[in-house]
């Protein structure tokens, strides 16, 4: 009888060492996933934006890749503040921000929705050109997309 | 009975009840290992599907094909459901069956051009999903040859032809006066079988909904559709979805006006201090237009009209912009 319980409570001892083991991977695996879904979730961020129509620059409708229309920064920024829960549905919490460097410096925050203790941030930097349709001319700069999560 | 047989006797019941608690223990153990898993697969689908979503709502004109786990998703009004779990979302434009099928997704975008882009219109159905395009009209044709050519899709000129070919669904694309219900496909249960039928062209009409009643069509309703790409939304979508995205689309639509609005006003100031009175009276007269786009921001069939004719003027003043070599708005 005693011989019997003695070897249960080796076996239970052994299932509870097991089990800790198996939870431990397990958490571990969840934050490596929880990593990887913020990371794609910031590419996705980064997508959105480069794809806007309110910051895209177009002729005739055709579509400039990695260009930034000057005439349209003002007031998307406008319209980012006033829906800002229409926009945080597609940019969620981020911080987005064109910096121009050529031919002057400029700076022009366009949508900024931070988190409060946030755990990890990722910053995606994309270099665009930045037209000027008045001007027809083009300048260089970079699109900053912070985003972030708990 | 003496002390030993006692002993012998508790010592089996004892057994009995510790074996009976490990293997109820790990029977537990595997039931809510087996939900945890599924749920998990389910999830990994929806966020595939997310991921799907981004993806292709960012490229235009393209249609792919996408393996997934065979699955039957659930899509309504702003809500993609696999069993009990869902993700909601606030303004999503994504037209397709109610439900989708399969191991296999195809997805198809376009833009959504009034006449600029205001956003993307996203497609996507099972390749078990049959599509009987209907109609001998210059939009049928045009219709037929704009759906991905991977879709299951067959061209008539009636009705006549159509045989059942045990699909899980069977969606009718109709141009023209709406046929009777094919009798191949009386057996089909009521739910399986819808219909849109079209009237108008390609800038704007009307699209009715039908679904299959025992066996003929009972009338659903119908709304308006504005260019190719919303008209081809409704061949995907039944009356509910079409309605819910096309209100989205227009919110959208009034967002990205007011840029274009703010633009052509800057560009107009840009003309007049140039003394370019071409350009002045272009963007002035592009003015009007674009605030009468603004101005109609509810998806209603009055609003469809107003917007279909203001973009036809606006892309006509575009051209005059292009003419007098202008900068273009959009």
């Amino acid at each position: 009888m005693g011989e019997t319980i003695a070897v249960l409570f080796v076996f239970f001892v052994l299932i509870t060492i097991g089990f800790i083991f198996y939870v431990k991977v397990v958490k571990s695996n969840i934050e490596q996933e929880k990593d990887e879904f913020s990371q794609l979730r910031s590419v996705g961020v980064a997508q959105r934006v480069m794809f806007l129509p309110e910051l895209q620059c177009s002729e005739d409708n055709i579509i400039k890749d990695n260009c930034i229309d000057i005439l349209k920064i003002d007031s998307a920024q406008s319209l980012m503040k006033e829906n800002e829960v229409y926009y945080y549905d597609l940019l969620q919490f981020s911080e987005v921000s064109i910096s121009q460097i050529y031919p002057v410096e400029a700076k022009w925050e366009i949508y900024s929705r931070s988190l409060e203790g946030f755990k990890s941030k990722f910053v995606t930097n994309i270099p665009i050109s930045l037209y000027n349709p008045s001007t027809r001319r083009y300048g260089f700069g970079v699109l900053a997309i912070e985003t972030f999560s708990k | 009975m003496d002390k030993k047989a006692f002993e012998i006797q508790f010592n089996w019941i004892f057994v009995l009840v510790a074996g009976a608690t490990i293997l109820l223990f790990f029977s537990v153990i595997v039931i809510k290992q087996k939900a945890v898993s599924e749920t998990s697969t389910k999830a990994t689908v929806l966020k595939s599907f997310e991921a799907i979503i981004t993806g292709t709502s960012v490229s235009t004109d393209t249609t792919s094909i996408i393996d997934i786990p065979s699955s039957d998703i659930e899509v309504s009004c702003g809500r993609i459901s696999l069993g009990r779990v869902s993700n909601q979302y606030q303004n999503l434009v994504l037209f397709s069956p109610a439900l989708i099928k399969g191991n296999r997704l195809i997805t198809h975008t376009l833009a959504f051009s009034t006449p600029y882009r205001a956003t993307n219109l996203l497609y996507i159905t099972s390749p078990n999903l049959r599509y009987i395009i209907i109609g001998d009209s210059n939009l049928a044709r045009e219709i037929n040859s704009s759906l991905p050519s991977r879709l299951k899709k067959e061209f008539y000129n009636d009705a006549t032809q159509i045989k059942n070919q045990n699909n899980y669904k069977v969606k009718f694309a109709v141009f023209g006066d709406m046929i009777d219900f094919p009798k191949s496909l009386e057996e089909m249960p009521d739910s399986d079988v819808e219909a849109a039928r079209f009237t108008g062209n390609s800038w704007n009409g009307i699209v009715d909904f039908y679904a299959k009643e025992k066996s003929s069509w009972q009338r659903k309703g119908s709304s308006a559709y504005i260019g190719k790409a919303s008209l081809i939304g409704a061949v995907y979508s039944g009356k509910e979805m079409y309605d819910c995205n096309m209100e989205n689309i227009f919110f959208r639509l009034n967002l990205v006006t007011k840029v274009y609005i703010d633009k052509t006003k800057k560009l107009a100031q840009d003309a007049a201090s140039k003394k370019q009175f071409q350009c002045s009276q272009i963007y002035s007269s592009s003015l009007n237009h674009l605030s009468s786009i603004g101005s109609a921001s509810k998806f209603t069939n009055e609003n469809v009209a107003v917007v279909a004719s203001a973009a036809k003027s606006l892309a006509e003043e575009s051209q005059n912009a292009q003419v007098y070599s202008c900068p273009l708005i959009y």
